[in-house]
């Protein structure tokens, strides 16, 4: 599986992140959840485009984990839970 | 034979979901559905059941899956039928405590760093994911005894449905010792050697035809997909 790399989508995600905001939401990899089910939770719950839907679920699956959403802890917590919800492995912590 | 999930409507027509099971595919989804939802649904602790004396507190529902074995039909994702697994948990894993592995990956720690803001996190977040989670497998077992051969699923129903599969392949994944991306070839490797009478081979074509049932509609739910419009 490869995944073409598109600049615009790295510019796209870099003006998502904001570098003040300390906390992060990850998502973990597992060997049961499928690559087309993570991609469609974070195109359904974050309403990210497919190209960066499918970045996001390719970092999970060849580094282990990524950080889907940074902001403050409270919405961190709630990105998290609706994650679990989904049955996504996802954690929230400080970004240090 | 079943057919799998595809997307019909759109434009001007709602869209929906269609899939055809036979009766025995669909008994043993449903059925499994239900065990998971015994396992996640939301302990019975209303306190007027409580006032009212000991044995007012079992859900009706819970005690009919409680009292069926073979929903699963032949598979079952209940603790104590399962064989010890005395691996060590991976270092970087999620602690399990005290709780039944399979439940702690529906209800993971939300913090790896901090156990007193994963506790926190629990206590905030375990009974609204535990409702929500039990609701999606209620609406999904629905869906699959309604009557005729075809699954028909709306918008909402389909969220349930693909949500709900999510939920059962990671209980039964959780029973079949999948915890790491090494653990399937693993298992595979094992599964060409064993004897034919053992559960996990049945366990793990009952989980294979569950992944190609959830990847069907989990590829025609995706937003956006080109040709499904």
């Amino acid at each position: 599986m490869s995944i073409a790399p598109v600049q615009e989508e790295v510019v796209s995600s870099d003006s998502v992140v904001e570098p003040d905001l300390p906390w992060i939401t990850l998502v973990w990899n597992d060997p049961v959840n499928l690559m087309s089910y993570v991609t469609y939770v974070f195109q359904t719950y974050f309403g990210y485009d497919r190209a960066k839907a499918e970045k996001l679920m390719m970092d999970v699956h060849t580094k282990g984990r990524a950080v889907v959403s940074h902001g403050p802890r409270e919405k961190m917590e709630i990105d998290t839970e609706a994650l679990q919800g989904y049955g996504l492995w996802a954690t929230f912590q400080k970004d240090d | 034979m079943a057919r799998a999930f595809s997307r019909r409507g759109g434009g001007s027509k709602p869209v929906h979901y269609t899939a055809k099971l036979d009766a025995v595919e669909r008994a043993v989804v449903a059925g499994l559905m239900e065990q998971v939802h015994d396992l996640v649904a939301p302990e019975q602790t209303a306190p007027e059941d409580d006032a009212a004396g000991g044995a007012g507190h079992e859900d009706p529902f819970d005690a009919i899956v409680s009292g069926l074995g073979g929903l699963g039909m032949g598979v079952s994702v209940s603790a104590e039928d399962q064989a010890p697994d005395e691996r060590p948990v991976p270092s970087d894993a999620r602690s399990f405590g005290d709780r039944d592995p399979a439940l702690e990956r529906l209800l993971p720690a939300g913090n790896r760093a901090d156990d007193q803001a994963s506790a926190e996190f629990r206590r905030l977040t375990e009974h609204g994911l535990r409702t929500r989670k039990a609701r999606h497998l209620t609406s999904a077992i629905a869906a699959l005894r309604a009557p005729g051969t075809g699954v028909d699923l709306d918008e909402r129903t389909a969220v349930d449905m693909v949500v709900a599969l999510t939920d059962v392949r990671l209980v039964l994944g959780e029973r079949l010792g999948l915890r790491e991306d090494a653990d399937v070839d693993r298992l595979e490797a094992e599964l060409a050697t064993m004897d034919d009478d053992d559960p996990r081979l049945h366990a793990m074509s009952v989980y294979d035809f569950l992944t190609w049932l959830q990847e069907t509609l989990a590829t025609a739910m995706l937003p956006g997909d080109p040709g499904t419009a």
